[in-house]
């Protein structure tokens, strides 16, 4: 995915930042262990996130401990260990989406463009034909959330139609944590839909230059009537950019009424940090400080 | 029944002052406005009584008065002149696929502003907020005078200002009182003082 959904650190204790970099950590290290260290470079914030939901609605027990980092052998980190294999289903996670994220870009760019996609992507599927055995549940919503997104973008749809595939694709996930309760269920389904859709349309806001510029579909630019043209005004810019950000807010909005509802054992400041601050923050930094997401803050750099 | 200091998430030993904000709290979380038109509503009611009977057993325990909540709309209620009767009542059963199923069979000249409104109310509840936006316009554009349609559609534009959460980017998202303010603010403090014949900063 694309690494918007995270705390926002400076609202954060320092012992719930501990722990959520502990998290991060640990994922990584189950990361290294299952699919090998290449597997590593996968990690990103969403499936620290979906990590965290899943130990947070969880009653498995959590051992912290300090180990040397594996990306850096002289530096000692924290890490969240945990039984009932949270981890091990988002490293899965993890792999199957970046799997098919490379497939996608295979699919779009051209073939010199592509060619980076093309030497990771035997590599990448080795490990993912593993996880999909593991999870043949999680292997399926990915495709298919990747399958249909691709034909709704095929279709130039609507803003709503193009969000609704990453949407139903966390809010299966999501589901899936809460087990046989009904309401646990409910709530998170909801949630994780909303936070799909917010994910979807933050990600198409944070493309609305570039792809104006490359003449590539993107819903908000279909919706503002803006999709032939190459360069925006100004104006235009701006417009487009509140827009978005409008969409934005109102997802949210519909977002943080199922969140009140989930009963979480733990990191519920974090989680609720995440949404009423996290989220919002993401917004400011791409359409009002056009901050561009390769360029921010990495948690695992935060010791230096 | 389990225990009420624990539902609100407070100790048997908190003063009244706690447990009342421990309440308030909770109740902010769950207030069924909130939920009006989710289908979380239920279990949202459920976590509402049980915070409210709660609150009402320390209460009662603590010999201080009953408090109930009631309240909570639901914009697609009953209509007499509606043509759309069986619809609304679909809606508000939470029948979203039957409602629209409905709606979709409407032949496009007989799909006037009430039309627009119950698509746009079954859209809402399916998480397609932008067309449920487009389609509450529509059905204000049609029908300029209708309360009803005008409250959906201040709804969805209210809620894309940031003000029931998201980023506003017209307000400081820190309390606005930054440091060059409490300087200048000093400052003129200083000068009243000063005027009065007396002293707040000895230095300047």
């Amino acid at each position: 995915m694309f690494g918007y959904v995270r705390p926002y650190q400076s609202e954060l204790l320092v012992k719930e930042y501990d722990q959520y970099k502990a998290i991060y950590c640990q994922l990584c290290r189950i990361l290294g262990k299952e699919y090998g260290w290449l597997a590593r470079f996968s990690l990103s914030y969403d499936c620290t996130f979906y990590a965290m939901l899943a130990l947070s609605v969880s009653k498995a027990g959590m051992t912290e401990c300090r180990r040397c980092c594996g990306a850096n052998p002289l530096k000692k980190c924290r890490y969240l260990e945990a039984e009932g294999g949270a981890y091990e289903k988002a490293a899965a996670l993890s792999v199957l989406l970046t799997y098919h994220k490379l497939l996608d870009d295979k699919e779009d760019e051209s073939f010199f463009k592509s060619l980076g996609c093309r030497l990771l992507l035997p590599l990448v599927s080795r490990k993912a034909k593993r996880a999909a055995k593991k999870y043949p549940f999680l292997a399926e919503l990915a495709e298919t959330a990747t399958r249909e997104q691709a034909e709704a973008e095929q279709r130039k749809t609507g803003i709503d139609e193009c969000a609704e595939p990453t949407a139903k694709l966390l809010s299966a996930l999501f589901g899936e944590l809460a087990g046989e309760n009904a309401g646990q269920k409910a709530a998170l389904t909801q949630f994780g839909y909303f936070l799909g859709r917010w994910v979807y349309l933050m990600d198409a806001s944070d493309d609305l230059t570039e792809d104006a510029k490359a003449g590539k579909f993107n819903p908000f630019l279909l919706r503002l009537g803006l999709s032939d043209r190459r360069e925006l005004t100004g104006e235009e810019q701006k417009h487009a950019e509140e827009f978005c950000n409008n969409a934005l807010n109102f997802t949210l909005s519909m977002l943080l009424p199922p969140l009140n509802l989930i009963d979480m054992e733990h990191f519920g400041p974090i989680i609720e940090n995440v949404a009423e601050k996290g989220l919002p923050e993401i917004q400011r930094e791409i359409l009002f400080l056009h901050v561009r997401q390769k360029s921010r803050f990495h948690p695992g750099r935060a010791g230096k | 029944m389990t225990d009420p200091y624990k539902v609100l998430g407070v100790s048997p030993s908190a003063t009244d002052e706690q447990i009342k904000e421990a309440y308030r709290n909770l109740a902010k979380k769950y207030h069924p406005d909130q939920y009006a038109e989710s289908p979380l509503k239920e279990l949202a009611d459920e976590k509402m009584k049980e915070i409210n009977e709660a609150y009402d057993t320390i209460t009662a325990q603590r010999k201080a008065g009953n408090r109930g909540y009631a309240g909570g709309y639901n914009p697609v209620g009953g209509n007499s002149g509606s043509g759309f009767n069986d619809v609304r009542s679909l809606i508000m059963s939470g029948r979203i696929a039957d409602a629209e199923q409905i709606l979709n069979g409407v032949p496009p000249e007989r799909r006037n502003a009430e039309w627009y409104f119950l698509k746009g109310s079954v859209l809402y509840r399916r998480g397609w907020l932008e067309e449920a936006k487009d389609h509450f316009s529509r059905a204000c554009q049609m029908d300029p005078g209708n309360g009803e349609y005008s409250a959906a559609l201040n709804q969805a534009m209210s809620r894309g200002s940031g003000m029931y959460g998201g980023y506003n980017p017209n307000s400081t998202m820190t309390g606005g009182c930054n440091t060059c303010d409490l300087c200048s603010t000093l400052m003129c403090a200083d000068c009243c003082c000063e005027c009065m014949g007396g002293d707040l900063i000895p230095c300047c």
